[in-house]
């Protein structure tokens, strides 16, 4: 099977340091908040722009105050949350279907027991 | 179901007429030939050379019927051009160009070959005039895209690429019956503007839509592509949902049902988008999401939203093939899908994140980008024709397009963590091929008027007006502040999401050895009672569906001698009655 | 001297008397060299006939010239030229890709003897379709089964000789009922001669001896045919000949005694018998459907290559029959361009099979995987023919699917009902080819085979041959379009 597996997965030559070695600047926690803080300033300005600038939309509830921000808002937390509930239902560990994933540090062309030899009843 | 008309179409004597250039479909299918057989330089050269070609081909074919054959004793039309036909191919044959250029170097042989047969297929559906060639066309996709998959590699690849020969052909079988059932009943195989109204027009309508991978047709591209190999899925991203939009726009214009379905499909898309580990598979289900806003605007059917249709499939195969192909480098050098793997590469591969990141911004129709002067349309469409519902929906749908997209994708990929990985950055021609498509997303957002130009009917749309931006800036940066906030809730687990394919890939291989285990039981204990003539029936039975199959089994001659008798005794005693 | 008009008689002449010649060959290479020659010779008569009928004619030919109906008629139209050349064809490739595979299985000695029996086979086939009297029909059928009995007997596996009494007495009893029905109908009418019976029975039809005649007739051809559940012999008969006998039998064995059944059907008894195309509505329409499911379901489940294919012959005949049986013309102008372009599709198949049969002695699926990596010509036509077998658009498979589903679809609700069947038929077509490429190409090979080379190159292009005239036939269908429509034309004609 190895020469078969023309794809290599996964790279043992990839470099790699210890997570969290580096000191790069965009990772720094200073660096995170400073972020936040933008973001705030940044959403509050596209709020108050409102005033400023007229949205006409073309059905009533657009109208409402900053409605992009609000329904943009909820609608994406409805949707992690509706994400997270079916989640519990749909979410099954990858060997779920027998075929077995490559782990990280197995060498190429590792586990691939499954059951493809017999492949009558699989469609 | 109406009775037939017993129409057969007129046989016409071989009129064949060809067209006075090369049809760019049959450019596409020799270059595929050229880059089997060469290697090495001439190879780079035919990949470079013949898209191209076949681009510049694309432009001389004019309106209307140009070429004309005899086949199975039908005149089919194999190409005829258009606005919308002309668009579609342009942007195969770009995007033909730009996945070989990412793929020369890395992708072995046959990938490129299968690849550029494939998109041969596509092509030729685009310029298509009759149902047959399109079907044929659409065949030749079907098998080479099947060839690419298989071409990841893997087990998992080949396992996956089986699944989707099946479903493909499938949805082939399906078409096919329904063109000719239409053939029977109207006798013209025309494409013209369907309804979805009797058993062939609903097959059709099917058939396309298993390639459009509408759930629950749609299994196979979320399984499918994520096993293919890093330039495969750059290839697979762009052709077979998009020939299907296309075939879509030609055939079912206004076809109401598609709203619900394109809806449908909007969703879907997300939410399994959100619930997903592996990189390229979120991108998978981000297609299923995209080709949703296409659907639901075929469904509509006005001019605009039309127009909102083919433009959104022109950038959305750019701005994917740009994800696909920064994901695609990530996998490459680092081997590894999973995002719960990934993290913190934005270190070492600053060009492959900006890349992405401008494919993430295009693709959540942010200010600026092509998205933004593109999908917008298909709102317009909606709103004008008072369709509240479906207008609120969308542009929810849009703010979800920036959560599972536009920051998902990027964040967990390139910044999330430090997972340690320093890999390096794309190859030049990865790259190049990144910062083409890139340049693209961009330019067509700030000037989109060379693409609107090309649109099938004339549109001057402004999106750039301040109420617009704004609105649209509130939606998405407010989404972006839902993810942020919401992180814990989304961390990234080891695992899939169950999907339709569970029926056959579980519950079918479940049932069947129910089945068996059940059907051996009686058979056992019918065998043991075979002698017993009050029982001789139940045996009968019993054998028939054991599970060494009674048919296989070589039938003695005495059975055969009894058949024999039956079967005479039966025939006579029918004409006797 | 002009061979025209004698082209029919020059058909069966050929080979019939090239067979004796060749038992006096005692070298195994002349041998081989003579009946590849008759068999050649066999296929350009074909051919010329077939100019002759495309011009519209029928051709006749009286034998000895006593004239019909008193005198033997040989009588050629669309149908029996489209499976002249089915039949010609068919052994020709096959003697011409076979030399190695026969010399291997049948053994040096025997050749001359095996040829013989080949070419006395082909004489019988041939015969049945030229013949325009019944009982003449009766007399080449004898000869062909007896030398294909021998031919089925010929190869080296011992399995042979009990299929090949199962073969036997199976054909047999067939070609007894036939005789019976027949006799029958000699008894009422006093002829022999198609045509003329065709005219006589108009006046005797009602009887119930003619109907007890024409249920014999269709029994006993039925089993000659290998319509389900009449097949029993089939399988075994074909997986266990000599590779290069399957390659020729699938092709047309079968088929010539479907021809018959369809002749004596449409040309004798539908005009003169009440209600007769009830049966084809009732009983082989319903046994055409079984057959089509069960071979195809059988074929999923079979390890062995051969027999794999043995019951996807089934299938495909269920598929012809079902044509037929639509009694309209475009079903049975589907129906013979099946006949046609599945002996393409089978031939091609078995010829690869043969190709396999030179490398590996059992052809058993578990013995046979990975071997497409050390033939993957082999593999690479096998599978093309393959894609011919499911209907893959652009091979001649596709052609007659498709016009058989439009065929289906004129009849309204039945007609859909016909089409989900072969669509599901075909969807399995689809696992059984895609299981026996995915095993050959992607599985381990079993123990340590030595390593194995391609097949010998004069093989290997024979059955190339035979995969691009699935694909030219697929392309251009023209010639077994035309045939096929006239065919079609002309037995509806027929009907009251």
């Amino acid at each position: 099977m190895t020469d078969r597996n023309i794809h290599p997965t996964p790279k043992p030559d990839v470099p790699r340091v210890a997570p969290g070695s580096d000191d790069h600047w965009l990772s720094r926690p200073a660096t995170v908040r400073a972020a936040w803080r933008v973001l705030g300033v940044v959403l509050g300005l596209l709020v108050l722009a409102q005033f400023l600038v007229p949205v006409k939309g073309h059905f009533p509830l657009e109208n409402t105050f900053a409605f992009g921000a609000w329904f943009g808002f909820l609608a994406c937390l409805a949707m992690v949350l509706a994400a997270r509930v079916l989640g519990w239902w749909l979410k099954k560990p990858e060997s779920y279907y027998g075929e077995a994933d490559t782990p990280i540090d197995a060498g190429p062309g590792g586990g691939d027991a499954g059951p493809e030899a017999g492949g009558d009843d699989r469609a | 179901m109406q009775a037939p008309v017993a129409a057969t179409p007129v046989r016409k004597p071989g009129a064949m007429t060809v067209p006075d250039f090369l049809p760019p479909g049959l450019v596409l299918l020799a270059g595929a030939v050229l880059v089997a057989l060469t290697r090495g330089g001439l190879r780079n050269v035919v990949v470079l050379g013949t898209p191209l070609v076949a681009l510049w081909l694309t432009w001389q074919v004019p309106d209307g019927v140009v070429a004309t054959a005899t086949y199975l004793d039908y005149t089919v039309q194999w190409v005829e051009g258009s606005a919308v036909r002309r668009l579609f191919a342009t942007i195969f044959c770009i995007m033909s160009f730009v996945g070989g250029l990412y793929a020369f170097r890395t992708a072995r042989g046959h990938e490129l070959a299968a690849a550029f047969a494939y998109a041969a297929g596509a092509v030729g559906v685009c310029f298509a005039g009759d149902l047959i060639t399109l079907f044929l066309f659409w065949e030749l996709m079907a098998i080479f895209s099947t060839v690419i998959v298989f071409c990841g590699g893997t087990e998992r690849s080949r396992a996956a690429g089986i699944r989707y020969a099946v479903i493909h052909l499938l949805g082939g079988v399906i078409l096919k019956v329904g063109i000719e059932s239409i053939m029977v009943t109207t006798g013209s195989i025309e494409i013209r503007a369907l309804q979805a109204q009797d058993f062939g027009t609903w097959m059709v309508l099917l058939g396309i839509l298993v390639n459009a991978a509408a759930p629950p047709l749609s299994a196979w591209l979320a399984d499918a592509y994520p096993e293919s190999s890093p330039t495969g899925s750059v290839f697979l991203s762009a052709f077979t949902t998009k020939t299907a939009v296309l075939a879509l726009i030609l055939l079912f214009p206004g076809e109401s049902v598609l709203i619900g379905v394109g809806l449908w499909m909007v969703f879907y898309g997300i939410i399994y988008a959100l619930l997903e580990n592996d990189a390229r598979r979120i991108l998978a289900y981000s297609i299923v999401n995209q080709v949703g806003f296409m659907v639901t605007a075929v469904g509509i059917g006005t001019e605009t939203a039309l127009n909102g249709a083919a433009a959104h499939a022109f950038a959305h195969i750019i701005y994917k093939a740009l994800l696909f192909m920064s994901a695609g480098v990530v996998v490459y050098r680092t081997g590894l899908n999973r995002c719960s793997d990934l993290g913190g590469l934005f270190r070492t591969m600053p060009l492959t994140c900006a890349c992405g990141i401008i494919g993430a911004l295009a693709i959540s129709s942010f200010p600026l980008t092509s998205g933004f002067t593109t999908k917008t349309l298909i709102s317009e469409g909606a709103a004008a024709q008072g369709m509240a519902a479906v207008y609120y929906l969308l542009a929810a749908a849009s703010a979800g397009v920036f959560l599972h997209a536009g920051i998902k994708f990027p964040w967990f990929v390139f910044f999330q963590k430090d997972s340690g990985l320093r890999p390096k950055d794309a190859p030049w021609n990865m790259g190049l091929a990144m910062m083409i498509f890139a340049a693209a997303c961009i330019g067509l957002g700030v000037y989109p008027d060379p693409l609107y130009a090309l649109l099938p009917y004339p549109e001057d749309a402004d999106f750039y007006k301040p109420g617009k931006v704004l609105f649209y800036l509130q939606l998405l940066l407010f989404s972006g502040l839902a993810f942020f906030l919401l992180l814990p809730l989304m961390k990234r687990t080891e695992t899939i999401s169950l999907d339709v394919d569970w029926l056959w890939r579980r519950a079918l291989p479940l049932a069947w050895s129910w089945a068996q285990s059940s059907l051996d039981a009686i058979r056992d204990k019918a065998v043991a009672d075979l002698h017993d003539a009050k029982v001789k029936l139940s045996a009968w039975f019993a054998t028939h569906w054991g599970g060494d199959g009674f048919f296989a089994r070589s039938w003695p001659i005495s059975a055969t001698a009894l058949w024999i008798a039956a079967l005479l005794a039966a025939y006579v005693l029918v004409y006797f009655l | 001297m002009n061979l025209e008009p004698h082209l029919p008689a020059l058909q069966v002449v050929v080979p019939l008397l090239t067979a004796p010649l060749v038992v006096l060959l005692r070298d195994a290479r002349l041998a081989w060299w003579a009946a590849l020659a008759a068999s050649a010779m066999n296929f350009a008569v074909a051919v010329a006939i077939t100019g002759q009928v495309l011009d519209g004619a029928v051709v006749r030919y009286d034998m000895g010239g006593w004239a019909a109906p008193l005198g033997i008629e040989l009588r050629v139209d669309a149908l029996s030229t489209i499976l002249l050349l089915v039949v010609s064809g068919a052994s020709t490739l096959a003697l011409l890709g076979g030399r190695a595979s026969l010399l291997e299985q049948v053994g040096e000695a025997r050749q001359p003897l095996f040829m013989a029996a080949w070419l006395l086979a082909l004489a019988g086939l041939v015969g049945i379709l030229v013949s325009g009297d019944a009982f003449n029909i009766f007399v080449f059928m004898e000869i062909s089964s007896l030398a294909t009995y021998i031919l089925v007997a010929g190869g080296p596996d011992r399995r042979a000789l009990p299929a090949t009494f199962k073969y036997l007495v199976a054909g047999t009893v067939g070609a007894t009922f036939y005789l019976i029905g027949v006799g029958m109908v000699f008894m009422m009418t006093g002829t022999l001669n198609i045509a003329d019976m065709e005219l006589r029975l108009a006046t005797v039809g009602d009887t119930n001896i003619v109907y007890v005649a024409a249920g014999f007739i269709t029994i006993g051809l039925a089993l000659k045919a290998a319509i389900f559940p009449l097949h029993a012999w089939m399988p075994n008969a074909y997986t266990w000949a000599p590779h290069v006998v399957t390659a020729f039998i699938a092709a047309c064995a079968t088929k010539v005694a479907l021809y018959v059944l369809l002749r004596m059907d449409f040309f004798v008894f539908q005009k003169n018998l009440v209600d007769h195309e009830l049966q084809f509505a009732f009983v082989l329409m319903p046994l055409a459907a079984m057959g089509i499911l069960f071979g195809s379901i059988a074929a999923v489940f079979e390890p062995n290559l051969k027999r794999i294919l043995a019951f996807s012959s089934l299938a495909q005949i269920g598929y012809i029959l079902l044509g037929a049986s639509l009694v309209t013309v475009a079903g049975f102008n589907a129906s013979v361009l099946h006949l046609f372009n599945h002996a393409l599709a089978k031939g091609a198949l078995f010829l690869a099979v043969v190709c396999l049969g030179l490398r590996y002695r059992h052809l058993d699926l578990a013995d046979l995987q990975g071997a497409g990596r050390h033939m993957p010509w082999t593999l690479t036509a096998f599978a093309l023919a393959g894609l011919s077998l499911i209907g893959v658009p652009g091979t001649a498979g596709f052609v007659s699917k498709w016009a058989l589903i439009i065929a289906a679809l004129e009849r309204g609700a039945l007609g859909v009902a016909l089409v989900v069947l072969i669509v599901v038929s075909s969807l399995l077509a689809v696992v059984y080819v895609a299981r026996i490429v995915e095993r050959l190409w992607f599985g381990e090979p079993p123990g340590e085979n030595p390593a194995v080379s391609e097949a010998p190159w004069p093989t290997l292009a024979v059955t190339w041959l035979a995969v691009g005239a699935n694909f030219w036939f697929g392309l251009n269908a023209s010639l077994p379009g035309e045939l096929a429509q006239r065919a079609g034309e002309a037995f509806l004609r027929h009907l009251p």
